[in-house]
């Protein structure tokens, strides 16, 4: 009775030169899922998701995705069904280009027709005023460069969101508008999100389940209710949980 | 919660940080009032609220084309605002040390970081570089550097993000300053790094008895490490309030900013958004 998952990642293993920063990490996300990846700097948590991308090709294992077997390489239709938003609005968007090209150069490499509406709608869903359009980056704040960065990873209507630290550049009044954001669009367009965050506050908010990786390993996978009673099994997710909520003097 | 007159550190009263650009004058503080003691004190706030820019105008760190002006800024009973540059910049580093947000870019790259320290102790005191380099080896030890005649000899790309906090908050420490500016010092940390480094300010703030203004975005690590917090916006004090008083703030703009974060506790579907009202600003 199980539906096929979304996702499934089989013994990943990733080196770069003599660092072996994924080690065997294995987990699978279902359709309509939204899937956390918690984990400190170099945990690996990042390199995942960028070879589920497929922007890192140098990995061994078994990536399964929409229930097709991935090859390093991926083809067009892969990036129509799986697209990705980066942590650094000041940094994913082509500083000249105006929100319109940025829009309308992946519907150009798709072949796909009627870009003019298809680029006036993925603004209206990100909640961008039809006057952006001609804006280039500078001209933007950082929430509406993010929210263009979002606009961008839709425009081609996947199914598949892959958001790397999407807000952790934002101020948290901006952070709580694209995570609403975030949470509507899923539920409009029943996406599955696999989220990368170090915050675990974030996750909890947004996810159903959660893994914390740590050394490239996957430590512990739980649920979003595990986190909030904040009973984790393993030491380091404990230790992990305990540090997110602030500091406490001793005595 | 002010402190006695002999206590006081740092007093500002009506400090305006302007802006003088060719298509008008932008206002980045403006009248801010408050007083420092043998205290943290937090200043919270989102960008461009102008916690930074008020801690560069106590450092006399604007740059042009920007104008400071305060009523009064007084620095343990000295007149800051009569002050020459010269002496702003003696009081720089000795009395008055600023901790910047991420190592990678404020240390020499090109020079060990023991040598660094080494330095910032030399030019605040006539010493010896070998009584320089021991006060450096034992200033890396109270901050808790495990080996410091090894890590003295790295260079700042052989060390990690948290080692590069802790090598900077040497540096700051080793002239023994009365106040100590943190601005954002562990923003560009993991969370179980950034506890061992404040636990360290912690410590240090203690037994030296120095004022420490601690800047910063998140509101629950200011609440829990701060003794009191100023929330800015907009370059003015929003309301300013013991830290463990934080969660029953009155101000709308502090509430919103608190309403705005996701809680493990209190899951919503929807978090809150915060609507500014332009009469905060009046």
């Amino acid at each position: 009775m199980t539906t096929q998952p979304a996702i499934t990642v089989e013994k990943l293993n990733v080196s770069f030169g003599d660092s072996h920063v994924v080690k065997d990490l294995s987990f699978a996300v279902s359709p309509g899922e939204s899937y956390g990846i918690v984990g400190e700097s170099g945990s690996g948590k990042s390199t995942v998701l960028r070879v589920l991308a497929g922007l890192n090709r140098e990995w061994s294992g078994e990536v399964d995705i929409l229930g097709k077997r991935q090859p390093k390489i991926r083809d067009k239709a892969f990036y129509r069904a799986v697209q990705m938003v980066f942590q650094d609005p000041y940094g994913s968007l082509h500083p000249k280009k105006t929100v319109d090209d940025t829009l309308a150069e992946p519907l150009a490499i798709h072949g796909l027709r009627d870009a003019e509406a298809k680029i006036t709608r993925a603004m209206a869903d990100v909640g961008l005023p039809a006057s952006f359009r001609f804006r280039f980056p500078h001209q933007l704040s950082g929430g509406q460069r993010q929210r263009v960065a979002i606009a961008r990873a839709l425009v081609l209507e996947p199914t598949i969101l892959l958001l790397d630290e999407p807000t952790s550049a934002l101020d948290v009044s901006i952070q709580a508008e694209v995570l609403n954001l975030l949470q509507a669009l899923r539920q409009e367009r029943k996406l599955t999100y696999i989220l990368v965050s170090h915050d675990l506050a974030v996750v909890g908010h947004m996810c159903e389940r959660l893994l914390v990786m740590q050394f490239g390993r996957g430590v512990e996978e739980m649920s979003a209710e595990t986190l909030a009673a904040r009973t984790p099994r393993t030491d380091y997710a404990r230790q992990l949980l305990i540090a997110s909520e602030g500091f406490r003097r001793a005595g | 919660m002010n402190a006695s007159s002999d206590q006081i550190l740092l007093a500002l009263d009506d400090l305006r940080v302007d802006f003088h650009t060719p298509t008008g004058i932008v206002n980045a503080v403006r009248g801010l009032s408050f007083t420092l003691g043998r205290e943290r004190l937090g200043i919270v706030g989102e960008s461009g609220s102008g916690k930074s820019m008020t801690s560069r105008a106590i450092l006399d760190l604007i740059p042009h084309p920007g104008v400071v002006t305060a009523k009064r800024m007084e620095f343990r009973g000295q007149d800051l605002t009569a002050m020459d540059k010269g002496s702003r910049r003696k009081l720089r580093g000795r009395h008055i040390s600023m901790v910047m947000q991420d190592p990678k870019f404020s240390l020499n790259p090109v020079q060990t970081v023991g040598d660094q320290i080494a330095e910032a102790y030399r030019v605040h005191h006539k010493a010896s570089a070998r009584e320089a380099k021991e006060r450096s080896l034992a200033m890396l030890e109270a901050v808790q550097i495990r080996e410091p005649a090894r890590v003295y000899g790295l260079y700042p790309h052989e060390v990690s993000g948290g080692m590069g906090q802790r090598v900077m908050i040497a540096m700051m420490l080793i002239a023994e300053p009365d106040i100590l500016i943190a601005d954002e010092p562990t923003s560009a940390l993991d969370v179980t790094v950034q506890l061992q480094i404040l636990k360290i300010l912690d410590d240090l703030v203690t037994s030296r008895g120095m004022g420490l203004i601690f800047i910063s975005h998140d509101l629950h690590l200011v609440k829990s490490f701060c003794d009191r917090v100023i929330v800015m916006y907009g370059g003015k004090a929003m309301e300013t309030l013991p830290a463990s008083e934080l969660d029953r703030a009155q101000h709308p703009y502090t509430r919103g900013l608190l309403g705005c974060l996701p809680d493990l506790d209190h899951p919503r579907d929807k978090l809150a958004t915060l609507t500014r009202d332009p009469a905060w600003l009046a």
